[in-house]
Order: C-alpha cells, then sequence, then structure tokens
C-alpha cells in the first residue's frame, strides 16, 4: 500500500506543478485591437521554408517581408510599421494549424496574410477556425475557388484566379488547338487538383491519362513512373497542374527518358526559376511550353511593376534570384499595405475587411487580370493571359500580354479582352 | 517486356541499398544484441560531411572515402562510448532490457537536432557523380541510368570485401565465433570486446556506404534516410537478422519487391505492402529465410 | 488522521481523488488564457498516449515505438463515425476506443509472439506504413484529410467560453476517466499478472498465468487508451497522415521513458515535458537567434539527450530513481543506527 500512495502523492504533486506552470505563465486578457500598437502592426504567415514543396515557396514570405521593410523604411503605413512573422509549416496541414495556433494566439497577430496551400487553409479554417475568431485572413497564396465562399469563409480573401477558371481558360484553348490529339494530365491529389478537374469539365476537355498524385510524394522516383506511363500511352500533349518540385521532377525525368510531348505548365508549378535550382533540368526543355498566367513574368524587365519589384528585391532581399515567387509575395505585400492604409488611422480587424471589400477591387497591382472584390464578391483576380516559355525560361505572350481571359470558378463563358491595370503607385507605396 | 525488365533493374538497384542497410544492423545485432535505430542517423551525418565535401572538393571519390570512414569511425564511437556503459547495466529492473533500443532512438534524435542545427533543414541537393539519364537501346531510354548501374557495383563490392573478410580471415572467424557463442568464443581467446566494436565500425561504414548511395539526385534533409531504416529493418527481418547473406538477399527481395508495387500499383501503397511483408513474415516463417529457428519468440 | 468510513475503501479514495483532480483542471482551464488553454489540451492527450505506452511497456513488458499508428487508428475510427453517423459525441469517443482496441487486439494476437527488437521494428513499421493507406482509400481524405469536428461548446456555458476552452474540457475529463480505468485495470488481478510476466516471464509461467493471453489482453487495453487520444488529438487538430507521423510515435516513447516506463502516475510529467520542451526551444531561438534551424532543431536535440541520460542514468525514471534512491538512504540510515 506504501507504494499506491507514493504514487498518489507524485500524481499530486505534478498536478499542482501543472497548475503553477499554467498559472504562473497566465496573461491578462485581450486587448480589443490585437496586434496593433500606435507604432506597430504585427501580421503573420505560414509558408514551406522546409520539405519537398519548398524549393521556390519558401522565397514568397522573405519576399513579402522585404516589400514590408520598403514600406518601413518609408514611413510605414499611417506611421505604423509592419511586423511580418513568417512561420515553417513544411507544406503539412498539420504543421499549418499548429503554427498559426501560434501565431494567433502566442504572436498575437492582428492578421494572416499571403498563407501558402490549399489544403493549409482549408485545415487552419476549419480547426483554428479564423472566421468565428474574426481574425483576416488575407490574399492566401492558393487559387482554391472554394475561398471566394463569403458565408464559409467570412474572413478570408483570396487574391488568385481559381483552379478552376485557370482549367477551363486552358481547357478552351486545348480544345481550339490540339483537338484530336492525345492528352494527359498531372495531378495532385487533393482539393486544388480537384478544383482543376471540375475547370476542366466544365470547359469540355477529356483527357486520356490522368495521374493523380499525393502531396509530398513527388520525386524523382515517383516521376519515373508518371513518364513511363504516358510515355507509354503515347501521349501528346502533357499539362503539368501540379507544384513546382512535381512539375520539376515531370521535366526532368522526361528529359532524362528522351520524351518530349507538347507540355502545358500549370500556374502553380510553372516557376522557371523554380524548376531549374529544383531539379537538373536544362532550361531548354521548357522552350515551346504552354503556360497561363495572370502576371507579368519575373523576366519581363519593361514591367513597371516588375522593374520596380526586382528593384526593392536587391535592396531588401540580398542575394535572392528574382522569380516569380519573389514576385507573388511582393505583389501580395503591396496588396496588404493598400489595405491596411485603407483601413484607416484606427484600424480593426472589421475595418480591415470592410476596406477590402470597398475599394479592394481598385488597389494598384502587378496582376493583369482584374480584381473583383467587393462587398458580395470575394474573388481576387479573374482571368489569364495565354504564353509560350522561351529557350531562357521566361513566358512570352502568344497574342499579346494585355490580352486577357476572364472567366469565373462556375459555368460562365471564358471571355477575351484586355487589360485596364492600375499604373504603379507613386514610388510604388500605397496611397 | 521492356517495361518488366526496367523494373526489374531498377528494383535490384534500389534494393541493393536496402541491402547495405540490412547488413549494417545485422551486423550489430550479431554483436551487441540491439536493433540500432541510430543507424540511420549515423548514416545522415556520414552522408551531409560527404554532401560538404562534394559540394567543396567536387571529388565524389574522396566523398565516399571519407564518409566511409567516418561512417565506421561513428559506429565505433557510439558501441565504445555509449552502448558498452549501457549494457553494463542491462541486467537491472524490469525495463532495462529495453533501455539499450530506446537510448539508439536517443541517438537518432541527437544526431538528425546536430546535422539540422549546423546544416538546417533545408533539402540538400546531392549532385550526382554519374549522368542519371537512362541508357538508351535503340531508340528507347531505359529509365535504368548509369547512377543505377554505380550503385549495384558499389553495393556489389562492398559486400564481397565483407564476405572475403568474415570467410578467409582470421578476423572474421572470430567475429563469427563471438556472434554465434560469446562465452564459448571468450573461451577460446576470442577478445569479444573488441569484436564487438569492430561489428559496429563495419556497421558503421556500410550504414554510410548506404545513404551515400541513396541520396544523389534526390533532395538530403536530416530526416531523408528514416524509410531506408525502416526498409533495411524489413530487409533485415526477412533475411533472419541473424544472417549476413539474408540481410543482402532480403534488401534484394524487397527492393524488387516494391518495385514491381511502385510500377504497376502505385507509391501509396509502398508502406502499406511493407508492412505486410513484414507481418507475414513474422508469422509464417519466423525464423527469417536464413535465420535460426526460435530465435525471435519471447 | 481518522477517515470517514466511507474513505476507508481504496477505490472510492481514489475515485474521489480523481474527481479533486477534475475540479481543481477546471479551475485552471479558467484563470489562464487561450494558448495555455490549448497547451493544456494538448497536455492531456499526451497524458493519455504515454499512459497506453506506460501500460504495455512498463507493465506488461512490451516495447512499442509505434503507438502513433493507434492514434491514427482512433482519430479516423472517431472522424468517420461522426461523418456518417454523427452520434452524440460520447457514444463517437467510445467507438473510436472500441474500433483501435479491436485494432490492438488483432495486432497483439500477432505481435505476443515477438520479442524486443522485433516487437519494436514491427510497431516502427506500422507507425509508417499505417497513415500512409490514407491516400490509397478516397473515404479517408488522402492528404488533406478528413475535419473531425466536435462542433461548439454548448450556448449555455456563455459567449466568452473558447472553443480551445471546449476542447480542453473534454480533452481532460477523458483523460482522467481513462486514467481511473486503468488505475482500476491495473490493482485488478488482471494488471498484476502483467507485471508478473514482466519480470520473470517463466516465473509466471509456472504460477498458471498465461502470459501470451495476458500480453494480447494488454495489448487491446493500451491500443484502445491510444485510440482515444488520437481521437482528442484529432478534434484539436486535424485527422491526416501528416498529424500521425513517426515523430509523434518517437515523442510519447520519450514521454513515457522520461515519465518513468514503470509508474502510470509519472505520465503527466510526460505530457508536461512534451509542451515545454518546444516552448524552450522557442524561448532559446528567440534569445540567442532567430533562426528557424534553432527552433526546428532544438526539441530534438534536447528529447533526444534527455531520454539517453535517462537510460543511463534512471532507466526506470526518475521518479522511481528518487524513490530509490531515498530508500537506500533510509536502509543506510537503519544500518548505521542499529
Amino acid at each position: 500500500m506504501i507504494g499506491s500512495f507514493r504514487k498518489k502523492s507524485l500524481l499530486a504533486a505534478s498536478a499542482v506543478i501543472a497548475a503553477s506552470a499554467l498559472a504562473l505563465t497566465a496573461i491578462p486578457a485581450q486587448a480589443s485591437r490585437v496586434g496593433v500598437t500606435k507604432t506597430s502592426i504585427k501580421l503573420g504567415i505560414t509558408v514551406p521554408l522546409t520539405g519537398p514543396a519548398s524549393p521556390g515557396y519558401a522565397k514568397v514570405a522573405p519576399a513579402m517581408k522585404a516589400y514590408f521593410e520598403y514600406v518601413n523604411a518609408n514611413g510605414g503605413v499611417n506611421g505604423r510599421k509592419i511586423n511580418l512573422i513568417i512561420k515553417d509549416d513544411k507544406y503539412l496541414p498539420q504543421e499549418a494549424v499548429n503554427r498559426t495556433n501560434e501565431l494567433i494566439l502566442r504572436d498575437k497577430v492582428f492578421a494572416i496574410v499571403g498563407a501558402l496551400g490549399t489544403a493549409n487553409n482549408l485545415a487552419v479554417n476549419s480547426k483554428v477556425r479564423l472566421g468565428a475568431r474574426g481574425v483576416p485572413t488575407l490574399f492566401v497564396n492558393t487559387g482554391f475557388s472554394g475561398f471566394a465562399n463569403k458565408r464559409k469563409f467570412p474572413t478570408l480573401f483570396p487574391l488568385f484566379p481559381s483552379y478552376a477558371m485557370e482549367a477551363k481558360v486552358m481547357g478552351t484553348y486545348i480544345k481550339e488547338n490540339f483537338a484530336g490529339k492525345k492528352l494527359g494530365l498531372i495531378v495532385q491529389n487533393d482539393d486544388f487538383g480537384q478544383d482543376a478537374l471540375k475547370g476542366f469539365a466544365t470547359a469540355g476537355v477529356k483527357f486520356d491519362e490522368t495521374i493523380k498524385y499525393v502531396s509530398g510524394t513527388q520525386s524523382a522516383t515517383t516521376a519515373t513512373t508518371w513518364i513511363q506511363k504516358l510515355a507509354a500511352a503515347r501521349v501528346e500533349v502533357v499539362y503539368l497542374f501540379g507544384v513546382s518540385t512535381a512539375t520539376a521532377a515531370a521535366l526532368a525525368v522526361a528529359a532524362q527518358a528522351g520524351y518530349r510531348p507538347q507540355w502545358i505548365l500549370g500556374s502553380v508549378g510553372g516557376d522557371a526559376t523554380t524548376i531549374r535550382t529544383a531539379t537538373a533540368v536544362p532550361v531548354a526543355v521548357l522552350n515551346g511550353a504552354l503556360g497561363a498566367s495572370f502576371m507579368p513574368d519575373a523576366a519581363d524587365t519593361a514591367d513597371e511593376y516588375v522593374k520596380f519589384f526586382r528593384e526593392i528585391n536587391n535592396e531588401y532581399n540580398k542575394g535572392v534570384d528574382f522569380d516569380n515567387n519573389v514576385l507573388a509575395g511582393m505583389n501580395g505585400g503591396m496588396m496588404v499595405a493598400q489595405a491596411l492604409k485603407a483601413a484607416g488611422p484606427k484600424p480593426t480587424r472589421k475595418k480591415l475587411i470592410a476596406a477590402i471589400e470597398n475599394r479592394g477591387a481598385s488597389f494598384a497591382s502587378a496582376g493583369l487580370a482584374p480584381l473583383a472584390f467587393s462587398r458580395t464578391s470575394r474573388v481576387g483576380y479573374t482571368g489569364y493571359w495565354i504564353g509560350k516559355y522561351n529557350a531562357t525560361g521566361a513566358i512570352i505572350p502568344v497574342e499579346a500580354k494585355n490580352v486577357i481571359y476572364t472567366t469565373d470558378s462556375g459555368n460562365g463563358p471564358v471571355v477575351k479582352g484586355t487589360s485596364k491595370r492600375p499604373a504603379l503607385p507613386t514610388k510604388g507605396l500605397p496611397e | 517486356m521492356q517495361q518488366l525488365i526496367n523494373t526489374l533493374l531498377i528494383g535490384v538497384s534500389i534494393g541493393s541499398i536496402y541491402a547495405l542497410m540490412a547488413l549494417a544492423l545485422v551486423l550489430v545485432w550479431r554483436s551487441t544484441r540491439v536493433v540500432n535505430f541510430a543507424q540511420a542517423g549515423q548514416a545522415i551525418l556520414s552522408t551531409y560531411i560527404a554532401w560538404e565535401v562534394v559540394n567543396r572538393s567536387g571529388s565524389f571519390l574522396m566523398a565516399f572515402i571519407l564518409a566511409v570512414a567516418i561512417g565506421g569511425l561513428i559506429g565505433g564511437l557510439v558501441e565504445s562510448g555509449l552502448m558498452r556503459v549501457l549494457l553494463k547495466h542491462a541486467n537491472e529492473g524490469p525495463v532495462a532490457a529495453v533501455a539499450p533500443v530506446i537510448a539508439t532512438l536517443g541517438l537518432l534524435a541527437v544526431i538528425r537536432a546536430v546535422v539540422g542545427l549546423i546544416w538546417t533543414n533545408e533539402g540538400k541537393r546531392f549532385e550526382s557523380p554519374v549522368s542519371t539519364a537512362g541508357f538508351v537501346i535503340g531508340d528507347a531510354t531505359l529509365p535504368f541510368s548509369r547512377l543505377n548501374l554505380l550503385i549495384i557495383v558499389t553495393a556489389a563490392v562492398v559486400m564481397i570485401i565483407f564476405s572475403i573478410i568474415f570467410q578467409k580471415t582470421n578476423l572474421g572467424l572470430a567475429l563469427r565465433a563471438a556472434a554465434y557463442n560469446p562465452e564459448i568464443a571468450r573461451l577460446s581467446g576470442v577478445r569479444v570486446a573488441t569484436t564487438r566494436t569492430i561489428g559496429w565500425i563495419f556497421a558503421g561504414a556500410a550504414g554510410a556506404v548506404a545513404g551515400i548511395l541513396v541520396s544523389p539526385n534526390d533532395s538530403l534533409t536530416p530526416n531523408s534516410l528514416d524509410t531506408l531504416l525502416v526498409f533495411g529493418f524489413v530487409a533485415a527481418v526477412i533475411g533472419g537478422l541473424e544472417s549476413l547473406i539474408g540481410a543482402v538477399v532480403g534488401g534484394l527481395v524487397l527492393g524488387v519487391g516494391l518495385s514491381f508495387v511502385l510500377i504497376y500499383l502505385g507509391t501509396s501503397l509502398i508502406f502499406p505492402t511493407t508492412f505486410v511483408v513484414l507481418v507475414l513474415i513474422l508469422l509464417l516463417k519466423p525464423a527469417g529465410l536464413f535465420g535460426a529457428k526460435g530465435a525471435r519468440s519471447a | 488522521m481518522h477517515s470517514p468510513k466511507f474513505l476507508k475503501n481504496p477505490n472510492r479514495r481514489r475515485l474521489l481523488f480523481f474527481i479533486f483532480l477534475g475540479w481543481l483542471l477546471l479551475l485552471i482551464g479558467d484563470r489562464v488564457d487561450e494558448l495555455r488553454v490549448y497547451q493544456g489540451a494538448l497536455i492531456a492527450i499526451y497524458t493519455l498516449a504515454i499512459g497506453s505506452v506506460i501500460l504495455l511497456t512498463g507493465y506488461s513488458g512490451q516495447l512499442s515505438i509505434g503507438h502513433g499508428a493507434f492514434m491514427a487508428v482512433g482519430a479516423y475510427a472517431a472522424a468517420l463515425t461522426q461523418i456518417y453517423f454523427s452520434p452524440p459525441i460520447i457514444i463517437t469517443f467510445l467507438a473510436a476506443v472500441i474500433i483501435t482496441a479491436i485494432f490492438g487486439a488483432l495486432l497483439g494476437g500477432g505481435a505476443a509472439r515477438l520479442s524486443g527488437p522485433y516487437l519494436a521494428g514491427t510497431t516502427l513499421a506500422l507507425a509508417l506504413g499505417l497513415p500512409t493507406l490514407a491516400n490509397q482509400f478516397e473515404f479517408l481524405g488522402g492528404e488533406t484529410g478528413l475535419s473531425f469536428d466536435v462542433g461548439f461548446p454548448p450556448e449555455r456555458y456563455g459567449f466568452d467560453f473558447t472553443l480551445y476552452k471546449w476542447f480542453f474540457w473534454i480533452a481532460a475529463l477523458a483523460t482522467l476517466i481513462m486514467f481511473w480505468v486503468m488505475q482500476n485495470i491495473l490493482k485488478s488481478r488482471y494488471g498484476r499478472a502483467w507485471k508478473a510476466g514482466r519480470s520473470n516471464q517463466a516465473a509466471a509461467e509456472l504460477l498458471g498465468i498465461h502470459v501470451g493471453r495476458r500480453k494480447v489482453l494488454a495489448f487491446t487495453v493500451s491500443a484502445g487508451v491510444a485510440g482515444l487520444a488520437g481521437a482528442l488529438l484529432g478534434m484539436i487538430s486535424i485527422v491526416s497522415p501528416s498529424a500521425f507521423p513517426l515523430s509523434l510515435s518517437f515523442a510519447i516513447i520519450t514521454g513515457a521513458v522520461l515519465a518513468g516506463l514503470t509508474s502510470l502516475a509519472g505520465s503527466i510529467l510526460g505530457g508536461l515535458t512534451l509542451v515545454i520542451i518546444p516552448e524552450i526551444a522557442e524561448a532559446i531561438s528567440k534569445n540567442v537567434s532567430e533562426s528557424e534551424a534553432v527552433s526546428a532543431n532544438v526539441p530534438g536535440l534536447i528529447t533526444g539527450v534527455l531520454l539517453i541520460l535517462t537510460v543511463l542514468f534512471a532507466p526506470n525514471g526518475p521518479a522511481e530513481q528518487w524513490h530509490h534512491h531515498k530508500e537506500k538512504k533510509k536502509l543506510k540510515a537503519k544500518s548505521k543506527g542499529s
């Protein structure tokens, strides 16, 4: 009986330790304006800094931070400096939930900005319940069409046109230009891929071979199996609708195996710099591949936004190769800064959301497709231009850069139009 | 038919890496009766060192030799610094029997963390020393590349060296005797403690070879050898955990089997298949293909 | 001390103690901020998972380093039950326990024949292999996983009652009840039989204890408890393969070793340690260097070093060691006195 008594006293002792550990660290209740002081605003972002999806995507958050540092050096937004806290989610939904909890509960950020990945954002919103907490989740780095559902995600704003839109635009192009050819598709087996499949179905494109891969399994070994299947089925046109590392692996293996179909690269995984660095793909492999984009190409130095962001990259993000990931990060940062500015001198979370609903559609950004934010719509960019990769990996418009195909994520038609992008604001600062 | 041969060749290439890892685990098991989970950690450390050498000198051969030497050294250090102390206490207390295994888990965590602190967790590209482009026969390109060939040849050479040591030298005789029955070996003048250390050194070297062969053309991270550890363990169990030849055969069987699963069934069935194979072997042929009977039931 | 008659019965005393503990936890839950409440829920869940490992390894001598697999089974069982039948939440958790226990019984049937390294390796392969099955079958939701939603807290608790506090209540209550059940099992003749089998199998067989059957039973109970821990973890995070990585299994066995494998009561020490270690790492990386590599790797370093030190110097856990030390001192004092 002595043993049992000892164990109980140990248990009691542990309970007391636990109690005091919890009690000692107690913090007074939250202030009404979380993360905002007179001189600063705290924001948080989760992205893969390590893990199989990290090459390329790891650049997004530091690029955004670099733009904020430029803004801070020029007086900040309404006199407040922006402090961006970056957390590594390894592109795993579970990690994203944990890291976002840290951002919300420990760091007490004002808003989440630019969080990356469809599955991650879905997991975060179902578990951390950013909507119920009223935490603004701005300009997530994913094109999943479901995020535009305001009732389900009351505080979330997507920025990218949806994968369904891309699939519809490119599906229409494929039907017009590759009729009668054998078509193949490599797609990620999650909601990101589902969204694309929905879009292709709406556009009426049928693929002869569809390969679904599981996120995180992309490697040279698995890509070998994809390419073997496609080559065996003599597929002539292959759409790579996966993340950068999957796209790169497929291209590398195909190059080694001497398999040369007409490639179409999805906007998610089509960044030439990432493909070049992730594997030993000779860039020439990209030559002639088709792609869709809503942004100017990172290599298009004639574009005023690209030129401006390249200057910031040289000064505030030293040693980093400027590519589409850096461009996306800085562009997201510019949108965030304008939203904060529009939320007024005494920003609250509600004011921030209202500011984007009321004025978001007219924010200046590098994107060539029009923005569709309104009180009733959470849709960001609404279209794409179609381009062809050249031998250096840059995308050159098939028609002209300002020819934009706009559409929606549902059954709406694909409409050809021209881009009316706002000019770069003075010094690239929020106005 | 072509696909069949491709699958077989890829399987042999990956299987020979599993065989090396299995060999490492078996060598330690024979000498110390411990399944060394830190083997993956020891191998990742030597592989990162190899990566650093390749990056600085550009010489894969130098990196290889250095990594194998360091791998052996780490093995020896772990045995003499940690395991020897631990096994002295092995008979104390009710859970002491599992203590060495837990210690190897701890060591795995420590090595991984140290590697992560030195080289960060970001994936490193380990450049392949030879072309990874498939051989071309006629107008067909095989997925089997010079790298695969290098892997098979290197693994075969290592295994031949081991078999010469074990079959033809006095050292090999002593190692076999100590593994078979330490008491009798001691009585016949074998220095059992020394043979134990040597077993760990050999194991460390074999693990280092496995690590450096599996890494080229893929991303190297502090965790990237975890799966190799599991496949190596399963291969060792298929072979009977006692037998060096068994480890090699087990590795090749598993490699080829998984290669077929990968090509014909899909990637997500790799681990479930491995587990089913492990369970089936343990239930139907508990002593493995080459092991002594009654070795593993409690 | 004169205790009332009611308290003379050790079972009743135990029950009362657990009720008191629960009350204390609820009080704490009301007085700390949301991050601590969230961590409190995690501590409860880890404590439960560690308890399940201790039950198996400490009391019946079988080393499992793949308990994350059982947790995954429990989490998926709970999520699927909730999605397809949406019964009251308590039924969902019960279903998770029962399904995982059945799974454990099946596995235990095979595993009972395995000794140390084989069992360890097999459970390791299980922990690595099982979660990937989710990518094979559509209804398991792939890498995105399933959402196991226990709903919002009842409205009568008021507007200030946050979701995480609700999670904490559920997790703490489930853990307390389960520990009470486990304590009672260990005090029964089954529990005593496990211990007998652990310390000397041959002797136990001689006494007529069927060690094999007892081992399967230990596996079953341990799996059921781990399944509940998994379901609770699924409740506060998500149910996906990435939620049950190998590192979770390693963390649980680490917690169990640090807690001292032989005492169930030490579990909470293990649970606390697992939550505190990343906090320490965070503090270090904030003060020393703002580097991702530091905050990502220091927890592994600390746990690894603690594991090795524990095994070297206190193989049966710090608590047991301390007790042992005291007994020795007492013995010394006695021998001096006489």
